[in-house]
């Protein structure tokens, strides 16, 4: 095969890395994931749903938006994710014991 | 929302691999296997490799997340969904006008898939290394047999009914999960082949040089923003039926968003990697369209050494690529209608596959009925089907609250708030902008004039027919999610 150029080269680097690096990446971590929920799953039958972020942002929404159609259905997916962690002792998400003892339902 | 989404005994995903696998099988299909690759090396390359890039990142990652995260709040095919979101009534509507689109695209796609089936089955005779054969008028000889064209849209139907019939698990995950890997591994080992042949350095330089002047140019934009949206398979209906067979601690945002987006982007990659060096190997046209595989390619093969191995894996991957991606374009009618009906899903299955073969035999019987057909919905009928799936999400349910309830919920990655906009604002002026800019273009053509019938006729058509479903169901219930949140 011919010499291809720098630029060429380059370009293809970057297009492969950016391809196949990120559907790789995103490949095996979502099946890692599904290993980890799966384990999780079979030790305790519940799991934690929400990231610390995810469930603050979750409060942050309940709290502004108390007439809200859809308030009740946040409401019991926030509470059912604290419930879960304070009952299990096996986490999806990083929570540290402080987080967790921090959370109280809404 | 008028019904509060119930989890019912619903099919689900046996597995991630099978879900992810099932995504990509739907959005890989004949416009990843030759369009991309000689759109690309015709739009300066490199520099078309990040225009593309940056649009499947802004449009399409978002996009799809919201589709399946749609579907997997819902449990529902896309009328159902529609009905969760906006309540009972004519707006429904709206839901069938997505299904509409979705059985006209299957309508002329599966004689496309039948051409790919016959020239896998000629790979497999060794046809196209045989003494004597010419591309060109064994193209001609297919295009011009009604007969056989209706007959292999025939088999094309009645295969896809065989799986569907089968169900979600038995049927559809099983097949994606074979066929999706083997196109990928058929390409690999083209790559292989093409990159060991003299000459394979030229197609590199072709598709990868970047030319900078063409991120000036709108034809780059438009043409990277046709092929970020449409192979991607966003607003078709097909995320949202995949999605709403997810498990309840399925993740959204890795599997059904940046995976499926920048997955089936790769195999258009790879198609480039595989094609380009043997088409410059042996020095014919790169940008050929669709003649690129069914002429040039072909022609390629008896110039290489294994040629006719290498068209049976290109051929059967090219076959495989347009069977799952029609796979999942049906099943997005059958799981909608079964829920909507009383029929049995074995029922639907006979009647979608049969009501669409129908609906078939013009494009099967004139390839410019199906090029016209390919003109009108790609540029009017998707959009449209995309502006309604993205509004609904967008301005209706309200963005926030989907990402909150569901795209957020057991995720492997985190979606901020920026993603918001993108549903609300971002896509929905994209869709409108892509119709009004080919409205522009094709100003005075029979092409205008059945995108405009589509627009208008298709939410009519919708809303009518769900006035009268929804009439006889009960009283008309307003949603209880009025206007978006955000």
């Amino acid at each position: 095969m011919a010499a291809l150029s720098a630029e060429v080269i380059g370009m293809l680097a970057f297009t492969l890395l950016a391809f196949y690096g990120v559907a790789g990446w995103a490949l095996a971590r979502t099946l890692r994931q599904e290993g980890e929920k799966v384990e999780i799953l079979e030790h305790q039958d519940r799991m934690d749903t929400y990231s610390p972020e995810a469930l603050a942002e979750l409060r942050e929404w309940i709290e502004e938006n108390p007439n809200d159609p859809l308030v009740d259905d946040a409401r019991s997916q926030y509470n059912e994710c604290v419930e879960v962690l304070r009952q299990t002792d096996r986490h999806f998400y990083d929570w540290s014991d402080a987080e967790i003892e921090r959370l109280d339902s809404v | 929302m008028a019904d509060v989404p119930t989890k019912t005994a619903r099919a689900e995903w046996g597995t991630r691999f099978g879900f992810l696998m099932a995504m990509i099988g739907a959005m890989v299909g004949a416009g990843n296997i030759w369009r991309f690759p000689y759109v690309m090396g015709n739009n300066g390359g490199g520099a078309f490799v990040l225009a593309f890039l940056t649009l499947l990142f802004v449009l399409a990652v978002p996009g799809l997340m919201a589709e399946v995260a749609l579907g997997r709040y819902t449990n529902k095919g896309v009328i159902g969904a529609f009905r969760d979101v906006v309540g009972r009534g004519g707006m429904v509507g709206l839901g069938v006008v997505v299904l509409l689109v979705n059985i006209a695209l299957m309508s002329y796609y599966s004689p496309v898939i039948a051409w790919t089936l016959y020239y896998a089955v000629h790979s497999l005779l060794f046809t196209f290394t045989g003494a004597g054969f010419e591309a060109e008028p064994f193209m001609n000889s297919l295009f011009g047999n009604a007969a056989l064209m209706i007959g292999l849209h025939t088999i094309v139907m009645g295969s896809i009914a065989a799986v569907l019939g089968l169900g979600i698990r038995r049927g559809v995950e099983r097949l994606v999960v074979y066929a999706v890997p083997a196109l990928v591994f058929a390409l690999l080992v083209m790559v292989v082949r093409g990159l060991t042949l003299d000459g394979a350095a030229d197609g590199l330089a072709f598709a990868f040089t970047i030319d900078w002047a063409y991120l000036t140019y709108s034809d780059t934009w438009i043409a990277a923003l046709g092929q970020a949206l449409f192979s991607t398979g966003l607003g078709w209906g097909i995320a949202l039926t995949i999605g709403s067979y997810l498990r309840e601690y399925d993740d959204v945002p890795l599997g059904g968003g940046i995976f499926t987006a920048i997955g089936e982007s790769s195999i258009g990659i790879l198609a480039a990697l595989a094609i380009f060096p043997i088409v410059f190997a042996v020095g014919v046209e790169p940008d050929a369209g669709a003649g690129l595989a069914f002429v040039s390619l072909v022609q390629v093969f008896p110039e290489i050494p294994f040629g006719g191995f290498v068209a049976i894996l290109f051929f059967v991957g090219f076959f495989l690529a347009t069977f799952t991606s029609g796979l999942l374009i049906t099943e997005v009618s059958v799981t909608t209608i079964s829920e909507e009906t009383r029929f049995s899903r074995t029922q639907t299955v006979l009647g979608v596959c049969g009501g669409i073969w129908l609906l078939g035999l013009p494009s099967a019987y004139s390839v410019e009925v199906l090029d016209y057909l390919d003109f009108v919905f790609g540029n009017w009928g998707l959009p449209l089907a995309t502006l309604m799936i993205l509004g609904v999400i967008g301005w209706v349910m309200g963005p926030e609250r989907l990402r909150l309830l569901t795209v957020n919920r057991n995720a492997g990655v985190h979606v901020g708030r920026w993603w918001n906009p993108v549903i609300k604002y971002v896509i929905p002026t994209v869709m409108i902008f892509i119709m009004a800019y080919f409205a522009w273009e094709n100003r005075g053509t029979a092409e205008l004039y059945g995108g405009i019938a589509v627009i208008v006729l298709f939410p009519i058509i919708g809303y009518a027919v769900m006035s009268v479903v929804e009439g006889r169901r009960g009283q008309p219930e307003t949603a209880e999610v009025p206007g978006g949140d955000d």
